[in-house]
């Protein structure tokens, strides 16, 4: 279980205060919606660690990670772009995943890159990709780091209708067989309906189960 | 849509530098900042204890109030024409298109770091007693006589190198207005005097006292262009006063009073003028949307820039084609020269180097820290050293710091000129790589944090081969600015410890004309191939390795 606790921020200068409560089961994906500025991306970035909450606590099978450095933490984020290096390939990119000693063309990236549909792909720039080929590339860095805790902030945006619904598909099964807990960000209602099995939405800076 | 990410915005809420996130090279920086404090204060003490110990012997001291109102108004004139021609540039160079655009920008991108000994000498050339201004004129019975030599020659090298550095300025923040102000602009029709006024102008406004007092600055310390084209004590800057002071008068108890006094006008100029702007950007985006003016405005411009590039071009030309041939074929036989050149070389490559890492330690550390902090403040500081403590001035300390421990200044000099050098160009250098590098840590931290990237993989991965182009302008930049140097040799060099410049200045004072006019052309192209070639080799080495 994931469980966010009475987590509270306030930007700096921001005028709202924001408090979370949120709580995530093993292998199942929650939804979040909220109007844009709500602090959806906010709840992400204090989970990941890249902000620290004023109080409160994020609980991982009994576990406190709050205390953790971003890159300590069993976390991984999808943004909606800018996942990848642009200026290295999607081998590279996948390999530095690993480690820094990862080579971009060991089976395990070549694999990695496979499930993802994408083999033959791996010393393309990754500049060179398509939208979605990029998050897959993105998603199988995701596969191999196995971090337990997977953050998903928009990552369908902007990709065509067939590429989204290819890629839910493999983001609900990959947090179901991984026993991952996933945190979807999302505007379209169909994101939510086909792959969320709870749904929260952030209003006037608190979190509601719906 | 995108937001801006601010990765660090809310990590520390104290003035206190954060160490969570790569302190290695946090404190890397800041140990940087604090050597070249302590470097530059040890060299301010020297200067102020030499001041106490040593009593003029007050052989010919200056007036040093008229000095300085001579200067400022040399500056000031200086400072009002480059502001003029750097707008009327900018604006034509912004709304023209033609084939070898690219190549003036870069050029105007590099006058500022152009050795002044260069443009002294092509003035010259053009403008002197046998250039070929009275060539053409002679058979008319007209001579502008040495016209040259004097307060408006100074002006006029001041304004070929200011000039063009304020046009480069200027044309990015033209060129940094919003698409869309353009664009509505464009549907309402404005006149081109509306445009400048309502468009341009607030553009360019924000960010013209911090060029004009950074102008200032440089031609009120200006020093190889004074020292050449001075023509007596009528012309002179405190930082040729100085130099005369140490090796004319040998009297350093009036060079130490005279480098004090230029150091409190400095830091009268510069506290309140750092304050007034952010650090020029040379890299500044660029926006796709042109907007011409209408035929006759364009016509004008096209007249004024050329006219104007024309000025700044003509003596380049002339120091190449009189350098060149057999100037040049004599030169070649000299030992002298070579020595020269090999010292020149060698230095211009090291100071270089230093500065490099000096400007991506500082940059580095300085990306780290959240914006408005104390922290991101003391970072930047260092870089201000050249407008603060001028060369003569830093040469002056060194070598009476090298004076108080007991080293010669032979056996001071190479180190000084490498250690010295490099301050000097840091504010360029640093210049052109802390944007870059600002802008790889908004975009990548994140995942470079999430990833979990050591240190080295992250500088062999993502900043090695992303900042290979910025990292050899840098270099070249740098290693221009030392190769034109003369304020630093200026108290070090002896015949048998000489650069380019040092030999050329020495030429010229032997009225070895010939000789100066090729080390001049030697000089320019060897500039010229340093910003060709080193921005490829470093972007040559930073693809290889991908
Ligand atoms: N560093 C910051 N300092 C101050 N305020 C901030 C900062 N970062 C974000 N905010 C503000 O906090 C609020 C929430 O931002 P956040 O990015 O979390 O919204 P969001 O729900 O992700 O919106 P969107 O759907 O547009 O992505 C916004 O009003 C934003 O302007
Ligand atoms: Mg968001």
């Amino acid at each position: 279980m994931l469980v966010i606790e009475n987590l509270k921020y306030r930007h700096e200068r921001g005028e709202m205060d924001y408090r979370f409560d949120l709580e995530i089961e093993r292998g199942k994906i929650a939804g979040l919606t909220g109007p844009s500025g709500a602090g959806k991306s906010t709840l992400l970035d204090l989970i990941a660690g890249f902000l620290p909450p004023d109080s409160g606590d994020v609980v991982l099978d009994g576990r406190s990670i709050i205390g953790l450095a971003p890159e300590n933490r069993p976390v991984s984020i999808l943004f909606q772009a800018d996942n990848l290096f642009d200026h290295l390939s999607a081998g590279a990119n996948v390999a530095l995943g690993i480690s820094s000693k990862a080579r971009a063309d060991s089976p395990e990236v070549e694999k990695a890159l496979a499930d993802m549909g994408l083999s033959g792909l791996s010393k393309r720039q990754a500049a060179n990709l398509s939208g979605g080929q990029k998050q897959r590339v993105a998603l199988a860095r995701t596969l191999l780091r196995n971090k337990p805790v997977l953050l998903l902030d928009e990552p369908f945006t902007g990709l065509d209708e067939e590429t989204a619904h290819a890629m839910r598909a493999i983001i609900r099964e990959i947090v179901a067989r991984q026993g991952w807990y996933a945190i979807l960000v999302s505007h379209d209602k169909e994101d939510i309906a086909a792959l969320a099995q709870n749904h929260y939405r952030l209003e006037n800076g608190r979190s509601h189960k719906v | 849509m995108k937001k801006p990410s601010q990765p660090f915005a809310d990590l520390s809420r104290t003035g206190l530098p954060d160490l969570r996130w790569r302190p290695g090279r946090v404190l890397a920086g800041f140990f940087i900042a604090l050597c070249i404090a302590l470097l530059i204060g040890a060299l301010l003490a020297a200067l102020t204890f030499a001041g106490r110990s040593f009593a003029t012997t007050g052989s010919t001291v200056a007036d040093i109030g008229h000095l300085v109102r001579m200067s400022a108004i040399q500056a000031g004139t200086s400072t009002l024409l480059s502001l003029i021609v750097g707008v009327v540039l900018a604006w034509s160079l912004d709304r023209l298109r033609f084939f070898g655009r690219g190549l003036i920008v870069g050029l105007l991108s590099s006058a500022l770091v152009l050795p002044s000994l260069v443009v002294v000498s092509g003035l010259i050339a053009i403008w002197g007693r046998v250039g070929w201004a009275n060539l053409v004129l002679a058979p008319f019975g007209i001579s502008t006589g040495a016209s040259i030599y004097g307060f408006w020659g100074i002006v006029a090298a001041h304004v070929l190198l200011n000039g063009a550095f304020a046009a480069r300025v200027l044309l990015d923040r033209l060129e940094a207005i919003p698409p869309e102000k353009l664009k509505l602009g464009r549907s309402l029709g404005l006149s081109t005097v509306q445009r400048f006024k309502i468009i341009d102008l607030p553009a360019i406004l924000s960010s013209i006292p911090g060029i004009g007092a950074t102008i200032f600055l440089l031609c009120f310390t200006s020093f190889a262009i004074v020292l050449v084209l001075g023509g007596g004590p009528a012309n002179q800057t405190l930082e040729v006063a100085i130099y005369e002071a140490v090796r004319l008068d040998f009297d350093l108890g009036a060079a130490v009073r005279l480098a004090l006094v230029q150091l409190v006008v400095c830091a009268a100029i510069i506290i309140p003028a750092s304050t007034l702007t952010p650090a020029a950007n040379l890299f500044g985006r660029r926006s796709e949307l042109h907007w011409p003016e209408g035929m006759l405005v364009s016509a004008v411009q096209t007249v004024l820039l050329i006219g104007l590039l024309a000025c700044f071009c003509a003596p380049l030309l002339a120091v190449l084609l009189r350098g060149s041939g057999t100037a040049m074929a004599s030169l070649f036989g000299q030992a002298s020269f070579w020595q020269a050149a090999g010292t020149s070389l060698w230095i211009g490559l090291a100071s270089a180097a230093v500065s490099l890492g000096l400007a991506i330690g500082l940059g580095m550390a300085r990306s780290l820290q959240r914006r408005n902090s104390p922290a991101r403040m003391i970072l930047g500081v260092p870089v201000f050293t050249y407008l603060a403590v001028p060369a003569v001035v830093l040469s002056l300390g060194f070598f009476l710091l090298a004076r108080f421990v007991g080293v010669g200044p032979a056996q001071a000099a190479p180190l000084v000129l490498v250690i010295a050098n490099a301050l000097l160009s840091l504010p360029f250098v640093f210049a052109t790589l802390s944007p870059p590098l600002e802008a790889l840590a908004a975009r990548h931290t994140k995942l470079i944090r999430s990833l979990g990237l050591s240190g080295l993989a992250q500088w062999r991965w993502v900043e090695w081969p992303l900042l290979g182009r910025p990292m050899g302008y840098a270099f070249a930049v740098a290693f221009v600015f030392s190769l034109g140097d003369l304020g630093v040799i200026s108290l070090f060099g002896t015949s048998d410890f000489s650069t380019l410049p040092w030999l050329m200045y020495r030429a010229f004072g032997a009225y070895r004309t010939n000789d100066a006019e090729a080390i001049a052309a030697v000089m320019l192209i060897v500039a010229v191939v340093a910003f060709v070639v080193i921005p490829r080799i470093f972007e040559f080495l930073t693809h290889a390795r991908d």
